[in-house]
Order: C-alpha cells, then sequence, then structure tokens
C-alpha cells in the first residue's frame, strides 16, 4: 500500500520575539496544522494555577468564592508545569493533590490597619516553590514600569479588614479552565498575495487612486510620491475585508485588484499570559502535540487498524530542532 | 455649532448669547441635582405632613360627649347637664422613634427599621382643648376649659429621604456610615420591614364639564357631566348629569329633544327649567340668560324650546322644589318637608364645589346653565365633545393625597373612642400601617378598598426600583376591553413614557413617568382670587348676564368665579408673576381664546413638566446663565430653582400645554428665525429641553430607541428590570428574601445622556460582552446564544444569589413558646448547606393532656426551616435579635452561566445559552479576538432592532478611542459619522470582519458583524427551572401527584396532551399516564349490591354487611378520586353502584320487578 508520499516539511521562520510575544510564519503546511497548533496553544498546553483555596479569614467586602475565583485567574510562573504530575494521576499523594510532586502551596495573610485602602495584589501570595510564583510585569520592558506597579489586584482592604488564606496550585490545561491557558491571545492569518492590474490602475486618476487607497481601513496600499503609482506597502495588514475590491467595482473597474489567500502559508502572533514564555509555549505545544500523537499511534499499534491515518499525522514532526537553532 | 460660533468674529451680540442642545444638558444636570429621581413621592409626602395633616385635624368636629343621665329618684343632681368637648389644635411630629421592649426610646434608622423589621414612623402629638360645659337647672353654663398639649395620638409612617426622615439632607459620608446606599432614591416606607411604595392613582379630574356624544342608537344625544367635589371635603364626588334626549326616542312631544338633568339622591331626571325654577329663577328669560347668554342665537335658543315647554306646567319655584322632592328618597310626607327636602338636596347635594353654604343660588343656576351651554355648544356641532382620555382631564393620587385620605378616615372615626387621656394611639397607628403593609387602601374589612395601592418595592436591579417608585396605575377594570384607556394620548408626550408599560392585562393601564414630569401638590386657591378680584374680575352679583357674551368666563378649579373683560392682560400679568414666582410656579393658566374662558388650577395631582420660556423666536435663558450654571461653587446657590425664579423656565401642566407652541428643538428656533418663511410657526412660546426626556427610566437606558421597532423598547423596559446588577451599595448589610448580584458589573460602553441621573454608571446591570452575529454550528437557532466557556471561566456573567430565612419564636400561651434551641451565630457563618438541610431548628412544645394517664412519647414537634430543596450554597450571615426571638439566615450561592441561562441585549433580543464552547473552538479574527456570545442572525430582520447594530458599530468605535459613546436619541448622531470613525480605527466601516472557523482554521466564508454590545443577564436560570419526577409526593385528599416544582411535583399531562393520545389510539399509554401513574386505588365491590364491601386482606375475608354476602365480592381498580367521588355521595344519600357483571337484559326486568 505504499502510495505516493504526501509528506510535506513545514518550516518556521521566526520574526519577532519576545517574553510575552512571539510573530512567525509557518510554510509548506496546510490549514489543519496550523490550527492545530493554535488549538493546542491555546488549550492543552499545561501551566500551574490556583486550584483549591482554604479561606481562615476573610473580612473583606469580597466573599470566598470571588476571592478563590480572582486567584485562580493569576498566572503564575509554569516553567515547572512540563514536568509536573497532574494531581489527578500523581501516585506520591493518592490523588488528593497536595504533594510536592503535582502541587504548590501559596500563603496570604494580609490585614488593613490604617486608614489608607490596602490593596491586596498577587506580590502579597507566598509560594513554597520559588520557581512557581505569581507572574510579575513590573520588571518587564512592556511599558508598565512609570507607575508605582504592584502586581495583581486581589482584593481592596479598608480599615480592619483582614484575608488569611491558604491556597493550593496544581498544574492543568486550558481546556478544562480557562485559568491555565498560557495564552492571551494565538491567532494565525492566511499570507495574502496581492497583484495590482498596473494597466488598469493607471486608468485613475490621482484622485480616484487617493480615495481607493483610503477605501481600506488598514494601510495595505500607498501611492508613491514620486512616481504617483499605487504600490502594496503591508500586504500582511490586509485583513480580508474586501473593501478595496468593493470600491473598484464601485468605481467601474472590477478586477483592478486581485487577492488570493496562500492556502500553505501562516502568520501566526502569540501573545503569552507570562505563565511561560511565548518561545516555550510553542515549544511546549509541538511537544505536547507529539504526546497525542504518539497516543494515536499507540492505539493503532494494538488496534491495527488505519495506516494511511498515522502516515499522515507522522508527517511533519521534526520542525523545532531546525528552525530554532537557526534562531 | 458652538465651535463655530466661538470662533466667528463677525457675530452679532444676540447670537452669542444663544445657548446650544449641549447647554440644555446643564440644566438638566441643574435639575436632577435638586430634584432626584422621586421628587414626585418626596413632594406629596412632604405636603401631607407639613400642611394637609393639620388641616384634616382642623377639619375634624369637636368631639362633644353627652352623658345620658340616669333618673335617679331622689336624689336631684346638681347640674342639670354636663358636656365634654374635646377639640385637636396644633399637631406636632417628632423624629422617626423606636420603643424598645425595655421601655427605652430611641431614634430609628432605616437600617435597624429593616432588619429588625420595624416599621419606620414618627409618634404624633396634638394639643387636646377639653371644655366642660355644666347647665344649671337654672340655665347658666359653667364652662372650664382644660388644655392638654402634646398628647401621643399615634404613630405616621414617613417616607425615606423626606423632610422628616432621620436621612434628610445627609452626607454620602454620613450615609454610608449609617449602612444606607448612598445612592438610594427613598420615596419609599418601612413597614415591618418590608420596604414599600405606594403607586400613584390615576383618576378623572373633578369639577369639570365633560360633553360627550352618545353613539347611536341610545336614549340620550348628548350627555353633559360633573363629578363635582369640594375642596377639603372626604366624600365621595357627586355626579350630576345633564342629558340631552336624542330625536328617536322622544314620544308624541312636540320637537322632542327635551334636556334633563340628573340630581343627587333623585330617582329620575328632572327636566332642567324644572331645576332652575326650583333655584329661584322662575321667567323663562332668566333662564334663558343664563344658559344661552346672548338672545340673538336663536340656533341655541330653538334647543332650548322644548325643554321650556315641557316644564310649562311648573312655573313657581314652591311648586318645582315639591316636584323635586316628591322624586326623591322620602315617601308620603307632607309637603313641606318634601320641600324642604329638595332644598337641601340643592344646597348641600348639587354641585358642592360651587358652594354648600346659603345664598349660593346664583352661583349655582350660573354653573347649571354652563354645563347646558357646553351640552348645547356640542350639540349643535360649535365645539368637539371632551376627550376622556386626554392628560390634561386627569389627576395622580401621590403618596400625599392618598395619606391623607387614610388619616382622614382614622381622624373621623376616632370621634367615640378618643376620651381626653383614653386617646387610643392605636387607631392611628395602626390604621396607616394596615393600609401600608397590605396594599388594601381603606379600612379593614370595609368595603370600597382598592388593592395594590402599596406594593413591596422591588430591589432587583437599581433601575428597576426607580421605575417602580415612578409607577403609575389607573383603576380602570383589567378586564374591559376597550382599547382606548390603554392608548398612548398625544397629551402624554413628555409625561408618561412611551415605551415603558406591562405586557397583556395591565398594558398601558400601568404606565410610568416620564423622567422631567412634576406632580403638582396643590396649593391653595385664595391667593388666585384675591388677584383676580384685584384685576377686575367682576363677579356674578356684579353683572347682567347680557355682558357675559362679550365677556371672558374665569374659572378657578373649574368652579366658575366671575367674567373678565380684558382676559389678554389677565393672562399675561398672570403669566408673569408666576415667571416671578409672586404666584406659585405649578399653577396652570389655561386661556381657551374659542370658548371665552380662563381656567386657572392649583389642585393636586396634576402633570406638569419644565419648558424653557421663548420669546420673539429667541430663548430668555442665555449663554451667561449656563456659564454661572456650571461655574457655581454647591450646589445650593443658584442651581434649578434660580433659572425657574429668573423666568427663564416654567412649568407647564398637560392643559397649559395646549396653548403653548413649543419648538422641538433649540435649532428649529434657530431657522424659524433665519428664514421665517419656510419656519413652521413663527409663534413659539416654548422649547422643549431635550425630546429625550419623554422617555421614563427604563426606556433611558436603551441606546439608539430611535432605532428600533417601538414594542422592542417595551420588551427591553420591561428585561432591564430583570436584569443582574448591584441593586444597591449596602446590599451586604440587608437581608433581603431574594437579591441577585453580578460579579463584574460594568459601565456601557454606550451610553445615554439621561443615565448619568440614574447612576446607570455608578450601579450597572451588564457587561460589554463582544457579540457576534454569525451562524456558527448551529447551537444559535432560535433565540438561543452561543457562549464562550473561557469567557465565563474568567468570571464572564458570573453572579451571586441570595436568600435569607426568616423564622421567630412565637409565644403560644403565657409560659409556652416556641424554642430555637441554642442556635449559634458564629459557627454557623460560612457552612456549605444543600437540599433540604435543616438551616433554622424550631421545636413547638406539644399541649400535654392532663397528666394522668401515661406519660406522652413526644413532648415536642419539629418545626424546622430547611433550605429548599433545589438549592445548595453558603451560609452568609445570621441574624439574631432581641434575646434569639428571631432568626434571619441569608444563603449564598455563586451562579455559573451555564446551557439555559437567559441573557439579553438592551434592545429586547432576549435569549437563552445553547451551547458554551472554550476559547479554541470559537471563531477568531485576525487580531485573535473570540467573541463572547455569538446570536443567530435570524433574530434582527423581522424584529428591527437597528439600535442593536448602531450600539454595536459605535461601541466599537468607542472602546478604541477609549470613550464613551453617546447614544441618546434625538440628537444628530448618524450611522455614516460612526463607520467613518470606524474606519478611521482601522476596521471594516460597518462592522463586519473576517473570521476564522475555530474547529478547522478556514475562514468563514462571510464576514462576520463583530462588536462590543451591553448584555444584561435576567434572572431567570436553569437551576431554578430545572425539575422530574418519577415518583414523589401526592396530594392527601386526591392522592394525585402534587403540583409544582417547590413541592417536587408531577408534570401535568393535560387536556390537550390526553386528546391526543386519544388520536393516536394509544389506549394503554393513555391509561397509564391517567392511572397507574397517577391515582390508582383498589377497592373491593359487592356483586350483589354493587357497593363498596368491607376487605381484611390479612385474614382473608370480605363481606357486605348489607347483602350478607361473603362470597360475591370483587377486586376494582379505579381512580382514588373516583373512590373519593362514590364515597362524596354515598354521603350525601345517593348509592353509586359499580355493576361488575354483565347485565342480561331479562335479568335486569326480574331485579327491577323484585
Amino acid at each position: 500500500m505504499e502510495g505516493a508520499s504526501y509528506q510535506r516539511f513545514p518550516k518556521v521562520k521566526i520574526r519577532e520575539l519576545k517574553d510575552d510575544y512571539c510573530k512567525f510564519e509557518l510554510r509548506d503546511t496546510d490549514a489543519s496544522m496550523a490550527n492545530a497548533l493554535r488549538r493546542v496553544m491555546i488549550a492543552e498546553v499545561p501551566t500551574i494555577a490556583i486550584d483549591l483555596v482554604e479561606i481562615e479569614v476573610n473580612s473583606s467586602v469580597l466573599n470566598d468564592e470571588f476571592i478563590a475565583h480572582r486567584l485562580g485567574l493569576i498566572p503564575l510562573t509554569s516553567d515547572r508545569a512540563m514536568s509536573m504530575r497532574f494531581s489527578r494521576d500523581c501516585d506520591a499523594c493518592d490523588g488528593d493533590g497536595q504533594c510536592e510532586f503535582c502541587s504548590v502551596e501559596f500563603h496570604l495573610r494580609a490585614k488593613c490597619i490604617n486608614d489608607q485602602t490596602l490593596d491586596v495584589t498577587s506580590k502579597d501570595l507566598y509560594s513554597s516553590d520559588h520557581t512557581v510564583v505569581p507572574v510579575d510585569f513590573s520588571d518587564s520592558s512592556s511599558g508598565f514600569d512609570n507607575t508605582e506597579q504592584r502586581g495583581i489586584i486581589i482584593v481592596k482592604l479598608r480599615r480592619g479588614q483582614e484575608l488569611r488564606l491558604r491556597a493550593i496550585a496544581r498544574k492543568g490545561i486550558g481546556k478544562d479552565h480557562a485559568k491555565w491557558s498560557p495564552a492571551a491571545t494565538v491567532t494565525f492569518m492566511y499570507e495574502p498575495e496581492i497583484h495590482i492590474n498596473e494597466e488598469l490602475m493607471e486608468t485613475l486618476s490621482l484622485e480616484e487612486k487617493t480615495s481607493w487607497v483610503e477605501s481600506s481601513p488598514t494601510k495595505v496600499f500607498d501611492i508613491d510620491p514620486n512616481t504617483q503609482q499605487v504600490v502594496v506597502v503591508d500586504p500582511e495588514a490586509y485583513t480580508y475585508d474586501d473593501e478595496v475590491i468593493k470600491k473598484a467595482e464601485a468605481m467601474g473597474k472590477p478586477g483592478l485588484v486581485e487577492i488570493y489567500a496562500k492556502e500553505d502559508s501562516f502568520i501566526f502572533t502569540v501573545e503569552s499570559t507570562g505563565a511561560i514564555k511565548a518561545s516555550q509555549l510553542l515549544l511546549n505545544a509541538i511537544e505536547v502535540l507529539k504526546q497525542k500523537l504518539d497516543a494515536v499511534r499507540l492505539s493503532e499499534d494494538t488496534v491495527e487498524a488505519d495506516e494511511q491515518f498515522v502516515f499522515h499525522g507522522r508527517e511533519s514532526f521534526f520542525l523545532h530542532s531546525t528552525v530554532f537553532d537557526k534562531y | 455649532m458652538d465651535l463655530e460660533e466661538e470662533y466667528d468674529p463677525s457675530y452679532n451680540d444676540e447670537d452669542e448669547d444663544e445657548i446650544t442642545q449641549e447647554d440644555a444638558w446643564a440644566v438638566i444636570s441643574a435639575y436632577f441635582e435638586e430634584k432626584g429621581l422621586v421628587r414626585q413621592q418626596l413632594d406629596s409626602f412632604d405636603e401631607f405632613i407639613q400642611n394637609t395633616m393639620q388641616e384634616i385635624v382642623d377639619e375634624s368636629a369637636d368631639i362633644e360627649i353627652r352623658p345620658e343621665s340616669q333618673h335617679n329618684p331622689g336624689h336631684q343632681a346638681d347640674f342639670a347637664e354636663t358636656i365634654y368637648k374635646i377639640s385637636f389644635g396644633q399637631i406636632y411630629l417628632s423624629k422617626p422613634m423606636m420603643t424598645e421592649s425595655d421601655g427605652e426610646t430611641a431614634t430609628l434608622f432605616p437600617k435597624a427599621a429593616r432588619l429588625r423589621n420595624l416599621t419606620y414612623s414618627a409618634p404624633l402629638y396634638v394639643d387636646v382643648t377639653k371644655r366642660v360645659i355644666k347647665k344649671g337647672h337654672d340655665g347658666e353654663e359653667v364652662t372650664e376649659t382644660q388644655d392638654f398639649t402634646k398628647v401621643f395620638i399615634g404613630k405616621v409612617p414617613i417616607m425615606l429621604r423626606s423632610s422628616y426622615c432621620t436621612l434628610y439632607q445627609n452626607s454620602e459620608k454620613d450615609l454610608t456610615e449609617l449602612g444606607e446606599c448612598p445612592y438610594d432614591q427613598g420615596g419609599y416606607f418601612i413597614i415591618n420591614g418590608s420596604e414599600k411604595v405606594l403607586i400613584a392613582q390615576e383618576k378623572m379630574s373633578t369639577n369639570h364639564v365633560y360633553v360627550f356624544k352618545k353613539r347611536q342608537p341610545n336614549k340620550y344625544a348628548y350627555v353633559g357631566e360633573v363629578r363635582s367635589m369640594a375642596e377639603s371635603q372626604n366624600r365621595p364626588p357627586s355626579s350630576m348629569f345633564v342629558r340631552m334626549l336624542s330625536r328617536t326616542s322622544a314620544k308624541g312631544g312636540s320637537s322632542g329633544q327635551y334636556i334633563r338633568a340628573t340630581l343627587p339622591y333623585i330617582r329620575t331626571e328632572i327636566p332642567i327649567i324644572i331645576v332652575f325654577r326650583a333655584l329661584g329663577f322662575v321667567a323663562d328669560k332668566d333662564i334663558l340668560e343664563h344658559i344661552c347668554y346672548d338672545f340673538s342665537d336663536t340656533q341655541m335658543m330653538e334647543l332650548l324650546r322644548p325643554s321650556l315647554e315641557e316644564a310649562f306646567v311648573i312655573q313657581n319655584q314652591q311648586v318645582a322644589l315639591d316636584y323635586i322632592g316628591k322624586r326623591g328618597a322620602t315617601v308620603g310626607v307632607t309637603k313641606e318637608k318634601r320641600i324642604k327636602y329638595a332644598k337641601e338636596i340643592l344646597q348641600k347635594e348639587m354641585l358642592p364645589h360651587v358652594g354648600v353654604g346659603e345664598y349660593c343660588e346664583t352661583k349655582k343656576a350660573y354653573y347649571f346653565g354652563y354645563i347646558i351651554h357646553r351640552l348645547l355648544l356640542c350639540a349643535l356641532g360649535r365645539r368637539a365633545e371632551d376627550d376622556r382620555d386626554h392628560y390634561g382631564n386627569k389627576r395622580l393620587d401621590l403618596a400625599g393625597p392618598l395619606l391623607g385620605g387614610l388619616f382622614r378616615m382614622c381622624v373621623d372615626n376616632g370621634k367615640d373612642v378618643n376620651l381626653q387621656f383614653a386617646i387610643k394611639a392605636k387607631t392611628i397607628t395602626s390604621g396607616l400601617k394596615y393600609s401600608l403593609a397590605t396594599g388594601n387602601w381603606g379600612q379593614a374589612n370595609a368595603a370600597g378598598t382598592r388593592a395594590g395601592v402599596s406594593q413591596v418595592l422591588n430591589r432587583l436591579t437599581y433601575a428597576s426600583t426607580l421605575s417602580h417608585l415612578r409607577r403609575l396605575n389607573s383603576p380602570i377594570g383589567r378586564e374591559g376591553k376597550l382599547a382606548k384607556p390603554r392608548q398612548l394620548h398625544n397629551s402624554q408626550w413628555g409625561m408618561m413614557c412611551p415605551a415603558e408599560t406591562p405586557e397583556g392585562q395591565a398594558c398601558g393601564l400601568v404606565k410610568n413617568l416620564a423622567l422631567m414630569v412634576y406632580i403638582t401638590v396643590g396649593s391653595a386657591a385664595y391667593p388666585i382670587l384675591e388677584f383676580l378680584e384685584e384685576w377686575g374680575t367682576e363677579n356674578f352679583e356684579e353683572i347682567s348676564p347680557a355682558v357675559i357674551p362679550q365677556a371672558t368666563k374665569i374659572f378657578v378649579n373649574g368652579c366658575w368665579v366671575g367674567i373678565h373683560r380684558d382676559p389678554d392682560m389677565l393672562v399675561k400679568t398672570l403669566r408673569r408673576l408666576r415667571r416671578r414666582v409672586d404666584v406659585n410656579t405649578e399653577v396652570g393658566v389655561v386661556r381657551d381664546i374659542r370658548l371665552k374662558e380662563l381656567r386657572i388650577y392649583t389642585d393636586y395631582g396634576r402633570c406638569s413638566r419644565p419648558l424653557f420660556i421663548v420669546e420673539k423666536q429667541r430663548l430668555l435663558i442665555k449663554k451667561k446663565d449656563i456659564q454661572s450654571l456650571q461655574q457655581r461653587e454647591t450646589p445650593e446657590d443658584g442651581g434649578w430653582h434660580d433659572l425657574v425664579a429668573k423666568g427663564y423656565i416654567e412649568y407647564i401642566d398637560t392643559e397649559e400645554e395646549e396653548t403653548t407652541m413649543i419648538s422641538m428643538t433649540i435649532n428649529d428656533l434657530i431657522t424659524a428665525r433665519l428664514n421665517p418663511e419656510e419656519a413652521y410657526s413663527e409663534t413659539y412660546t416654548h422649547c422643549e429641553i431635550h425630546p429625550s426626556l419623554i422617555l421614563g427610566v427604563c426606556a433611558s437606558i436603551i441606546p439608539f430607541p430611535d432605532h428600533n421597532q417601538s414594542p422592542r423598547n417595551t420588551y427591553q423596559s420591561a428585561m432591564g428590570k430583570q436584569a443582574m446588577g448591584i441593586y444597591v451599595t449596602n446590599y451586604q448589610f440587608r437581608m433581603d428574601t431574594l437579591a441577585y448580584v453580578l460579579y463584574y458589573p460594568q459601565k456601557p460602553l454606550v451610553t445615554t445622556r439621561a443615565m448619568e441621573h440614574l447612576h446607570f454608571r455608578q450601579l450597572p446591570a451588564g457587561i460589554n460582552a463582544i457579540v457576534a452575529i454569525a451562524c456558527y454550528s448551529g447551537y444559535n437557532q432560535e433565540d438561543s446564544v452561543i457562549m464562550n466557556q473561557s469567557s465565563i471561566d474568567r468570571g464572564f456573567f458570573r453572579s451571586l444569589f441570595f436568600r435569607s430565612y426568616r423564622d421567630e419564636e412565637k409565644k403560644m400561651g403565657t409560659l409556652v413558646k416556641e424554642d430555637f434551641g441554642r442556635p449559634d451565630r458564629a459557627n454557623t457563618m460560612g457552612t456549605r448547606v444543600s437540599g433540604e438541610d435543616v438551616i433554622i431548628g424550631k421545636t413547638t412544645p406539644i399541649a400535654q393532656e392532663d397528666a394522668q394517664g401515661p406519660a406522652a412519647r413526644y413532648t415536642k414537634r419539629d418545626h424546622s426551616t430547611s433550605l429548599r430543596h433545589s438549592e445548595t450554597g453558603m451560609v452568609d450571615q445570621v441574624l439574631l435579635t432581641t434575646n434569639c426571638r428571631r432568626v434571619e439566615i441569608c444563603e449564598s450561592e455563586v451562579r455559573i452561566p451555564q446551557i439555559g441561562d437567559k441573557f439579553s441585549s438592551r434592545h429586547g433580543q432576549k435569549g437563552t445559552v445553547g451551547m458554551t464552547y472554550t476559547q479554541e473552538d470559537m471563531p477568531w479574527t485576525m487580531e485573535g479576538i473570540t467573541p463572547d456570545i455569538i446570536v443567530n442572525p435570524h433574530a434582527i430582520p423581522s424584529r428591527m432592532t437597528i439600535g442593536q447594530l448602531i450600539e454595536c458599530i459605535m461601541g466599537k468605535v468607542a472602546a478604541h478611542m477609549g470613550k464613551e459613546g453617546d447614544a441618546t436619541p434625538f440628537t444628530d448622531v448618524t450611522v455614516d459619522n460612526i463607520s467613518k470613525a470606524l474606519h478611521k480605527c482601522g476596521y471594516q466601516m460597518r462592522g463586519f470582519e473576517t473570521m476564522y472557523n475555530g474547529h478547522t482554521g478556514r475562514r468563514l466564508p462571510a464576514m462576520i458583524f463583530l462588536g462590543p454590545t451591553y448584555y444584561q443577564r435576567l434572572k431567570h436560570m436553569v437551576d431554578d427551572k430545572i425539575h422530574s419526577r418519577g415518583r414523589g409526593p401526592v396530594q392527601i385528599l386526591t392522592r394525585q401527584p402534587a403540583e409544582g416544582r417547590s413541592r417536587d411535583g408531577g408534570l401535568r399531562f393535560g387536556e390537550m396532551e390526553r386528546d391526543c393520545m386519544i388520536a393516536h389510539g394509544a389506549a394503554h399509554f393513555l391509561k397509564e399516564r391517567l392511572f397507574d401513574q397517577s391515582d390508582a386505588y383498589r377497592i373491593h365491590v359487592c356483586e350483589r349490591c354493587g357497593l363498596i364491601a368491607i376487605a381484611n386482606l390479612k385474614k382473608n375475608s370480605f363481606e357486605c354487611r348489607g347483602c350478607k354476602n361473603k362470597t360475591d365480592i370483587v377486586q376494582v381498580h379505579i381512580p382514588y378520586a373516583c373512590k373519593l367521588l362514590f364515597q362524596e355521595l354515598m354521603s350525601m344519600a345517593i348509592a353509586p353502584r359499580m355493576l361488575t357483571k354483565d347485565i342480561k337484559p331479562a335479568k335486569d326486568q326480574k331485579k327491577k320487578g323484585a
């Protein structure tokens, strides 16, 4: 049954990389692959988040459940997450999820003693494990540091109010609860291919050209100040809104521009919550995808079915090593 | 507009002064700053406390007590008679107080009243004078006077935030310290711990002549009607009808159109001429002068001819009076008495508002003549019939008049009980409390009470509370099919909200006040009368009827006081004085030029609204006034009242509005000035402050209501009241039986100007959700929506639900009382409770029968309160009061949105969650945005809620610019403007975005309309509704399954379902539903007599005693309800026989023979 090989060799080119931001191209593969990667990044890369809260004292205005929910949403540095165990299949603690292999303990004690309102923030959370701490944005270069940053506000206390609690953070994935999702945004677009019909374009007056260029809400086209020709400045700014095409039609010049979406080229934008670095998020995602495929192969071994599926699925999972070395 | 004016150097002086529509909002802010939102309630109550109450006490006649002297032979009393006279003087009201059970009194704060189930009321004191008049035998009188000052006569419930409330004029900080919400507006009462609102009651205005044309065929052609009620008189209005017979119904007579009047207490109609003669106007000429004024008006004279002829036989006053007296209630008395009786009726019962004293005949005759005059005008077609639904003919009874009526009843009824110190304080205290607590207006058990006047204040959302305080009810039968009173009337413009009314039975009968209505509280008429006197009004004694046609008739509160020959001057002066506040601003001045009438109103309950005054096509208010308004330091100086006092703004009531020419916008005035040829009017007298103020509280929250189909605004007005938000800021200090609080409420991105005054930004009820209008997976069909599960995880529309349970230890005798055991507050708080957990344990002792006999096994019965079986939560708060006598427990639960919960936008677009998808499954845009909610596009075209679409794109612009969008109706915001702004932000101008399928990663073939839209979570949630039952509790009587979810009842298999099964021929299924699964029962029947037999299944013995039959007994399966019926029949001596064998006709005949 050795038919023609459909194997492709996807390429990744990183364009921009920051701690919490990453922009890269993914080429030579199809939408299903790109989407699988996106979905895994959002929903299946594990992180650590507070999952259990024991409240000792809470005299704040928010009720216990409210505070527990807010604590859960605080991103924790989760570089350990990949190597950690899910507490549901942790042998060390019979699944009660309180051992060092599957959990991290936090403590919070805050009391307001003067007349000024006290902000209880993620900085007041004390972790039992120095590798798992609330994400700190203050030192990052993202420009938050001009004001005094005190972390993520949990609750505000007025004079006499107190909050004392113990929290346990566990490993989890975004599919179970959004608090475990490491991604703030993961999106990709098909790379557009824009062809201007120069001949037709030259039939337009400058005025018409400007109005045509301005019909696009984003800056895709511009007019060259010297030649007064319409040029494509940034094809990726195109949002597939068809505005320029409709405008051309309205001007009585259909076919002024032709825009196609390349079927095998994607531009990814990844923003991380800070739980893991954006680059690591991508690597972890690929790792998770591999594990999932391994699971499929395993079941295939036992069931002896559908070779083709495995054949197709196996194709492209050696991309990361090559790509990241390059960067 | 204003920019141009600032930079244009060649402006002329006057144009610079002109204000813009934007400046009008400064005026509106000043209004709300000063008045708040429940002014009508507070004003009305203050008027009651400050004036009405004293008036009622003054009115009430002295109490006279004459002891019936006992005849004592041989003993001569010192005095022949002793009379005690008690009269009441000045009243005093203190601040709200309460008395603790140990006798200590302290000022009462609303918070304490709410939590401890007390009544927020203040003690009322009165000065009492007792006079003892002793009459000696020789006729001399000895009077002893004794004064008692400040005698306690009862407690009066106090309206919150009124001038007698402890919270009056407290600062925001003080209010918070007292545990009050600073945004709470007051305007309600606290009776036994529950908040009660008095709903304003609409009624027809009294002392007003209405003329109606009767629909033919009818005995009458025209009817004139007056419901006359004298001021300060607690009597039902006395109606008077003047009817003109229709031509056809006239029997025999000449031309036939007689005019007859109905007098109170007189059984039959009296010809009008006879009434005049009875009043002392005998000559035909005299009478005609009073009706027709102008003898050259032959048409009208002709109409009166038949009436004159009809009364030809009665030509003097005595006979006329006798004629009336004969038709009265007195039968078989002497002629003198009859005449006296008729005289009294004419004096006291007929048209009492004209006067009830002696020598009112002239005035009454004029007024009576006027009624007939109006009737004839209508009959001649010179004037249209009156409009019953015109809002100028309506009056609103608010808290003040309602309480006044109640108080009067209480005072009146106190007559025989009060005796110096034996003044029963309870009469007033409980009298007022009863009505406020139950809503039955009037005395307990008395007939003629109105139900539902006082209602429990709705505390679901802040807006619902506000709207409830501004509600209005028309007590017209809900069943009445007549559509007219329910319809929106032109005259309701600016007074009643055109959108906010319930659907169904009460549609159009329950209304809500528009934002800027002022309901008059009433002022005295005598300053007006004095003024009229001074300015040359001639009263009837001075004039001859002949001058009436030339002069203008002057009415004050419906009462004709005289005529005036220069009404132009009079009206101008009156208006000028009113604008200077020399005459009360709420006085209505209506000049009817066609009818030659000037009607002046000072009564309470008229709807009026403020308008800018326009003179010479120019507003009197100028730019500099707006500037000084905006620059003032404290809200006290200047402000609204100042604008009114300076004569820039005046209140115009519904009737006066008819005589004005109001320009809709300030720009209309400018255009009218610039090119007068094209202007709609060149005689504008007033200008609208802002047209969006015609809306009420709930409709003011809708963005772009002027772009929606009108019923959608009505739907949203109803739904806005079910939205969750933060209903008061002190919700943690209150123990509401039911409360919903949203976790993360947001102020809307797209707002209206009115929201600022409704505090919707401070106490919002919704979230700016990212909404996509798309078909995606098909889980949002038929008004369901898809919701983003990841958003839900992050706290989207999470809410808290509170329910409190309360109980108290009731005393069952002197010693016995119920027992809570040992309630423990500290340890129960924070406990998780669920299902039917007992949360208040209580036992009641069982009355023990005498000591003899064996001691009863049980001494106490369990009377605990358990949690609702479908709810779970945490004990949030436990309150124990006065030595454990009462317990209140508040339980809270977090409600996370789930499939089946109900949500809605602000455009009457409600839907339930049909599916939740996590972020990766949701469609996403190029920027990575996933919608929170996906609604189906089919929800839009047929409902025409364009406002929602505009809200969405404006929201998108607002979010990008970091500003609020203004969606106030009737402004010049256009979709094109918004679109351009959106295009500048780098988005497709109409709000469409390319999206990708979250499951596959492919581009969606259509562009999706996406943007932030303000959504509301409604209180209907599946967890409160989900219900199923296999078997469960049954009713005791019928043994059929119980009804309702709260009782774990069955689901009804009703008649239509039954019909369906019959149609299918599913006989066995039907039997199973209706019998086996319901009340299956089994009885034993004697085969001989067919009656129920005795069966002992254990001993296996069967017997029919009547037939002495122990063998022929059969078992029969019948419904328990059937068995019950048979037993009931048997108790009525009817024998229902169940014949179990096929009866052969022969046998049957034999039986009959035997």
